[in-house]
């Protein structure tokens, strides 16, 4: 699938910032799930910024600015075709060992109630994994569905009520992505932070989106998407990894700002 | 070790002066009365006017202190330097190759010989340091091995500092001092050079400056300011070396680069010796409140255009839990059986060491896990009741917050106290550089504890340093 994007970030700077620095993630790589056509970045002092990989095998950016004036405004443009792989990344090479991702990070703790049970279980990783992910989603919230026909049935009035809260406001998919990995490393399962943008159906709306990945000895990295609760397809496109939000931010500053952006996804 | 009477560095049991002592024991009985008493004036005096001064945290009486310096120097033979010295370097050597390892593939922990959990949930782990080749491969350039000696053979090997060891100044100023005080003392014996360390150093530190520098390349010395501990060092380091010192905010990045303020204009940084913990050297990357660091830095050296010496997340090396594996480090990155051995240690997360240990604390040195300079630990066989009760229940609240080991009884050098000569542990912190090749200053500090029995030597807790002589063949 051929996906464009168009990503808008502006970050508001207190007056009289002298020198800004900033350090970005917001160039994609080319891997078993998408290959990048086009992609520009742009943004005052990008032309000799310092370009290097982070510890995370990311593409990233050392940008500075001398007396910005007003607010910094950066444009992110791009096409990617991605293919879908069932959510499977597999073992991509220039990537940091798996094991890093069991290292727990204070944004990234989960309860036992939620992995209790696959301390012991006989289940296969893969079974845990879709497991965890349904129970990610019965402890935040599952995305709204259209209520099956029995239950319509049943009380109308019951039924009423629940489809006037039938779209409740989900907290943002971060959260779930923290919850699963935090779950996921309590059980030795290597799993991380994925920042990307996600191409809308008639069901979701796209746009900037967070999904997980965990480790399996056997396939490699697989997607994860607790907040729509199904691996993720054709229609994502990985941005950014890292043990966290904080880690896989697109763009964080010196000074600090308020960060604003919008992502316009489009499938052609 | 334990009850024993401690080693005599000077004297064996029988009485009679070891050999490495005897020109200092014929020296001694020359002086007259009131000699020491009179240097040690003198000593005052000189290291009052060399500024050499250090800061107790947590203490009233003003910030800054002359360090106690005891005119008596503390003498190592030939053969005994040659064996610890082949030690250290393999000690280094061992910990480099564990970094990079660590940082990279991370084998030990594959081969399962150091616990996984141990290193990757560790605060010293940085994970953004995964996958940086940093030139020559080297992580911690500068390091203070501490040394304790419990016999004529044995030593142990205390902690690695592996972060930003400190004390170098007070070695070369020891030395210094004591060329001033004692010259017909000093030309009577054959010493190894110490002052050879700021241009080791100069040299270690351009040897691991960026592939990219063409020519000399340009050392800054970047210190946290003057409210630290070991501000004097920085710019004593700085000015031995011919290298400027900064702070901060006298450094900025530029198109992924480094730069100082100078008065005429910017100039482009290559290798910065860093005295700021890693936390607050960059807020970009590390604490976002840091006014201490400079904004962009760590990027900049993942991009290749600044070493950073020593490199961020060293610290995961020296790490007083990751100790007690030091020996297997060594064994699985060299095939080698270490040379210097470690102190027992003894793992309070365990229930039946724990249960031993609250048992006989009364014994044994217990040491914060992320302590250091003599601070939140407790000398079983010198604390009180009430302390032995508190720490018992501090291990009890935090079992993996401490690492406990036993009372080792350090050897002894003749110390003078007031007007007389007597007997004091001491301990060794020898200075290593590592960077084209490994630079092992002879002899390093020796700290003393100035009080009688007393086995704590920190400078924070009331010792006192002494000159350090490695004699020559």
């Amino acid at each position: 699938m051929r996906i464009e994007i168009d990503h808008s970030l502006t970050c508001s700077l207190p007056p009289g910032t002298a020198q800004l620095v900033m350090h970005l993630l917001l160039t994609p790589g080319s891997g078993p799930t998408q290959s990048v056509d086009s992609w520009s970045v742009e943004v005052a002092g990008i032309g000799n910024a310092g370009r290097f990989r982070d510890g995370f095998g990311n593409a990233a950016h050392l940008v500075n600015q001398s007396r910005p004036e007003g607010d910094l405004a950066i444009g992110v443009r791009g096409v990617v075709t991605t293919q879908d792989t069932n959510g499977v990344l597999g073992k991509p090479a220039g990537e940091p060992v798996a094991a890093l991702y069991r290292r727990v990070t204070p944004l990234t703790k989960a309860p036992v109630t939620l992995y209790g049970k696959y301390r012991t279980t006989k289940e296969s990783r893969l079974d845990v994994l879709h497991g965890l992910m349904a129970r990610v989603g019965e402890t935040l919230g599952l995305p709204a569905e259209p209520a099956p026909e029995a239950q319509m049935q049943a009380t109308g009035e019951q039924v009423q009520s629940q489809k006037a809260e039938a779209a409740p406001e989900l907290p943002p998919a971060a959260d779930f992505v923290h919850l699963y990995i935090g779950a996921a490393r309590a059980l030795d399962i290597p799993a991380r932070f994925v920042c990307g943008y996600l191409a809308p159906d008639d069901e979701i709306e796209g746009g900037l989106h967070a999904w997980a990945e965990a480790y399996d000895d056997g396939l490699g990295w697989i997607g994860f998407d607790p907040r729509y609760q199904l691996c993720p397809t054709e229609r994502y496109v990985r941005l950014a990894v890292g043990l966290d939000a904080e880690s896989a931010l697109p763009l964080r500053t010196v000074p600090v700002g308020e960060v604003t952006q919008k992502a316009r996804v489009t499938a052609a | 070790m334990g009850e024993k009477t401690p080693f005599d560095e000077m004297y064996n049991p029988d009485g009679s002066v070891r050999e490495p002592y005897r020109a200092l024991s014929e020296w001694l009985a020359e002086q007259p009365d009131k000699a020491l008493a009179l240097m040690q004036t003198d000593a005052e005096a000189i290291f009052r006017r060399l500024g050499i001064t250090f800061a107790v945290y947590g203490s009233d009486e003003g910030t800054e202190k002359v360090i106690p310096f005891d005119v008596i120097p503390r003498i190592i033979a030939a053969n005994e330097w040659r064996r610890l010295s082949k030690g250290i370097e393999q000690r280094v050597k061992a910990l480099n190759a564990f970094l990079y390892d660590i940082y990279h593939r991370q084998e030990i922990l594959k081969a399962g010989r150091v616990p996984e959990k141990l290193i990757l949930n560790n605060e010293a782990f940085c994970p953004q340091m995964m996958g940086l080749e940093p030139a020559k491969g080297v992580y911690a350039h500068i390091i203070g091995v501490d040394i304790v000696r419990v016999g004529p053979d044995e030593f142990y090997v205390l902690e690695d500092n592996l972060r930003t060891p400190s004390g170098v100044s007070y070695m070369l100023e020891d030395r210094e001092a004591m060329m001033l005080l004692a010259p017909d003392l000093f030309h009577r014996s054959k010493v190894a050079p110490v002052e050879t360390y700021p241009e080791n150093l100069r040299r270690t530190l351009e040897s691991v400056a960026p592939d990219s520098v063409r020519g000399t390349p340009n050392i800054a010395v970047l210190t946290p300011g003057i409210y630290n501990s070991a501000y004097f060092e920085h710019s004593f380091l700085a000015d031995q070396m011919g290298a400027q010192l900064c702070e901060g905010p006298d450094l900025f990045v530029d198109g992924g680069k480094v730069y100082m303020r100078t008065t005429t204009g910017p100039e482009q940084v290559d290798v910065i010796y860093r005295r700021i913990d890693d936390d607050y050297l960059d807020p970009l990357t590390f604490r976002p409140d840091s006014m201490l660091g400079v904004p962009g830095l760590f990027d900049a050296y993942r991009a290749g255009n600044v070493t950073l010496v020593n490199a961020p997340g060293t610290g995961i090396a020296d790490d007083k839990a990751v100790y007690t594996y030091v020996p297997d480090i060594i064994e699985f990155y060299l095939g080698e059986k270490a040379l210097l051995q470690n102190v027992p240690t003894y793992n309070c997360t365990d229930d039946d060491q724990r249960a031993w240990v609250l048992e006989n604390i009364h014994d044994l040195v217990v040491k914060e896990v992320h302590g250091s300079g003599g601070y939140g630990m407790m000398v079983g066989p010198t604390a009180t009741k009430a302390m032995h009760a508190e720490f018992r229940k501090k291990i009890e609240a935090r079992p993996d917050n401490y690492i406990v080991q036993p009372t080792l009884n350090l050897s002894t050098c003749p110390t003078h106290i007031s007007g007389d000569v007597a007997p004091r542990h001491v301990d060794l912190r020898p200075y290593v550089l590592v960077g084209d090749e490994v630079r092992i200053t002879p002899g390093g500090l020796t700290r003393v504890a100035l009080k009688k029995g007393s086995l704590v030597v920190n400078s924070s807790q009331g010792g006192g340093t002494k000159d350090t002589w490695v004699l020559e063949d």
